[in-house]
């Protein structure tokens, strides 16, 4: 016959003191809570900001420019490529290539359709540096047609500007539909060209047209090679890189600040979430720590009780671990309520706040889950061994 | 199983008791099946002897050995198992649970390892005059009572030695008597040994050996 813990049980005094046994049940649940959201917090912003970021295949891109002031206003401030050199020897920047100016005048008309001319810049940029590159992308020599990838950003600054000139604001589809007149003009002659737009870049403001059509234009309308640039593009892994912060300020390079605020607000959210993750555990910790208080003070309490089970012959082994079963299904219950309670934080978050964007999840991550066991087994864990400790001195 | 004792002398003992002892400083083996009677007068060491015996103080130079185990050696659990199986023991303070019934004391001491069916603590009870107690916590029973309650418990388990520390000092006679018989019947059971320390000689047990602490 199987030893009965039933009869041991009212050996325990544990009624007593309900107040502070309350207290570190409510403890513990809201640490549990507290780390429990704070972890999937964590993961959603995680989420959030990897799918929405600027980064390609883990890489962030940015622009720099040298810095413009006074001092050096007349100054040639363009990257020559020993400047494109340095920057690609530092470790960590992956890659660099420069964003190729138009040496010669381009002016723009758009026809019947959009009836507005101005004069424009083109740019060229290593396609491996560009977000959107359509198989259409391409140029060779005596081709009339000029296809061109167009910063996002312009299109909606024209649509903002449109209507007070008159001229139809524009939706993307309708914007690739329009042939666009580039009247191309340098020392050495002229060409014109009918350039149509194949793409919308997020990454790179500005009107870019394939490398390869800039060398030849440059070579062929001004008789100059595109060696310096004003921009240059540097491909990192991390744009907020401290490293690459400091070399960029002793260079007095600028860089194009909207590209790394995702990732330092990405930065200060995760602090302030792991700020909150690291309460959460502490709040956790001091929870066991009242728990285990509350454990030593009825184990002197039933002390003489159980040092007479110990004499009669109770293994103190078995003693400690039915012990601490006795509090086993308490630690499950307030762990399964702070899960329920992050997964009705998360669905609301998800519903109400994030308005059920596809990139999160109405569930809470496995890794929560897996955490929220793992505090269970934490705990109980930590309990037999205070409650073996305790009996074995006993002894 | 045989219990040995080496040179066992409490360390607050002088080396002259040695000289007065059966026991004190002695080398001495009980077998199963042997009755021993230990007639010991107050301050002579006796509840420490049951207490050295049974594993629960280790302030003696000496040892004692349950086969070839010296129990100094032993572990907690070590002790808990060989308190389960091999040895059981009647304490002159008794040691009750005072807030549990007479029937949850004994089935807190059988559930352990079960010599008896349950139905036994009745019938036990019943004998010793306590079968009306049984539902009464311990600590409202007489001394005479909570002494047949030690009895009892101390025969629900299987056991090779039974100590016994002034077993009858709260009851008369004829209770002492029955207890007596009752416990003869178990050891016979398990051809266990008795170890009894009294402060006086007692008829009616038959002991196989006589020592004067």
């Amino acid at each position: 016959m199987a030893l009965s813990y039933k009869t041991i049980k009212p050996l325990l005094l544990t009624g007593t003191n309900a107040a502070s046994r309350w207290f570190s049940y409510i403890g513990l649940g809201i640490g549990v809570l507290l780390l429990l959201c704070s972890l999937q917090m964590f993961i959603n912003i995680q989420q959030l900001l990897t799918r929405n970021s600027i980064r390609k295949n883990g890489s962030d891109f940015v622009s720099i420019a040298k810095n413009i002031t006074n001092e050096n206003m007349g100054k040639d401030n363009r990257f020559s490529s020993a400047d494109i050199a340095e920057l690609k020897a530092q470790p960590f920047i992956e890659d660099a290539a420069p964003l190729i100016p138009n040496l010669f005048r381009v002016q723009a008309s758009a026809g019947q359709m959009v009836n507005f001319s101005s004069d424009i810049f083109i740019e060229a940029l290593n396609n491996n540096f560009i977000d959107t590159v359509p198989p259409t992308f391409t140029w060779v020599e005596n081709q009339p047609t000029l296809p061109v990838i167009f910063s996002s950003e312009f299109l909606e600054m024209y649509n903002v500007f449109a209507p007070s000139w008159e001229l139809p604001q524009l939706s993307p589809a309708t914007a690739t539909n329009v042939a666009i007149s580039l009247h191309c003009e340098g020392k050495l002659g002229e060409r014109i060209f009918i350039a149509r737009i194949v793409a919308f870049s997020d990454r790179v403001n500005s009107i870019l047209v394939p490398e390869n059509f800039l060398e030849w234009a440059n070579k062929t309308l001004e008789g100059q090679d595109s060696t310096k640039s004003s921009r240059v593009f540097i491909k990192t892994k991390d744009a907020n890189n401290s490293d690459l912060l400091k070399f960029l300020d002793q260079k007095d390079y600028r860089v194009n600040k909207d590209k790394t605020m995702f990732g330092r607000s990405k930065q200060i959210l995760q602090g302030i979430i792991t700020g909150l993750g690291v309460f959460g555990l502490l709040v956790i910790l001091l929870a066991l720590m009242l728990f285990s208080f509350y454990l030593q003070l009825v184990i002197a309490r039933s002390k003489d009780n159980l040092q007479l089970l110990l004499t009669l012959g109770y293994s103190p082994a078995w003693l400690s671990q039915n012990m601490a079963k006795q509090f086993m299904p308490v630690y499950i219950f307030v762990v399964l309520t702070g899960l329920a309670l992050t997964q009705v934080m998360q669905w609301s978050f998800h519903h109400f706040v994030m308005y059920d964007r596809p990139e999160l999840s109405s569930f809470v991550d496995w890794v929560v889950i897996a955490a929220a066991i793992l505090l269970i087994i934490l705990s109980i864990i930590t309990n037999y061994r205070l409650v073996k400790r305790l009996l074995y001195r006993m002894f | 199983m045989q219990l040995r004792i080496q040179q066992l002398l409490p360390v607050y003992f002088d080396e002259a008791r040695k000289s007065n002892s059966d026991i004190w400083g002695k080398d001495l083996s009980f077998s199963k099946g042997e009755m021993i009677k230990i007639v010991a007068p107050s301050g002579s060491g006796k509840t420490s002897l049951v207490h050295f015996l049974y594993g629960m103080r280790q302030d003696y130079n000496g040892s004692i050995l349950y086969g070839d185990k010296n129990i100094k050696q032993f572990g907690a659990e070590d002790f808990a198992l060989h308190r389960k199986d091999n040895i059981s023991v009647v304490f002159q303070d008794l040691r009750l649970f005072p807030e549990q019934t007479v029937g949850e004391n004994l089935e807190i001491k059988r559930q352990l390892n079960p010599f008896h069916p349950s139905e036994k603590i009745k019938e036990m009870a019943e004998r010793l005059g306590i079968g009306n107690k049984l539902q009464s916590k311990a600590k409202i029973c007489s001394y005479g009572e909570q002494q047949r309650v030690a009895i009892i418990r101390s025969l629900l388990q299987p056991f090779d030695f039974l100590l016994l520390d002034e077993p009858f000092s709260h009851l008369d006679n004829n209770n002492s008597e029955k207890a007596m018989e009752l416990m003869l019947e178990e050891a016979k059971q398990r051809e266990a040994c008795i170890i009894f320390a009294d402060l006086e000689r007692i008829d009616y047990f038959p002991y196989t050996k006589l020592f004067h602490l």
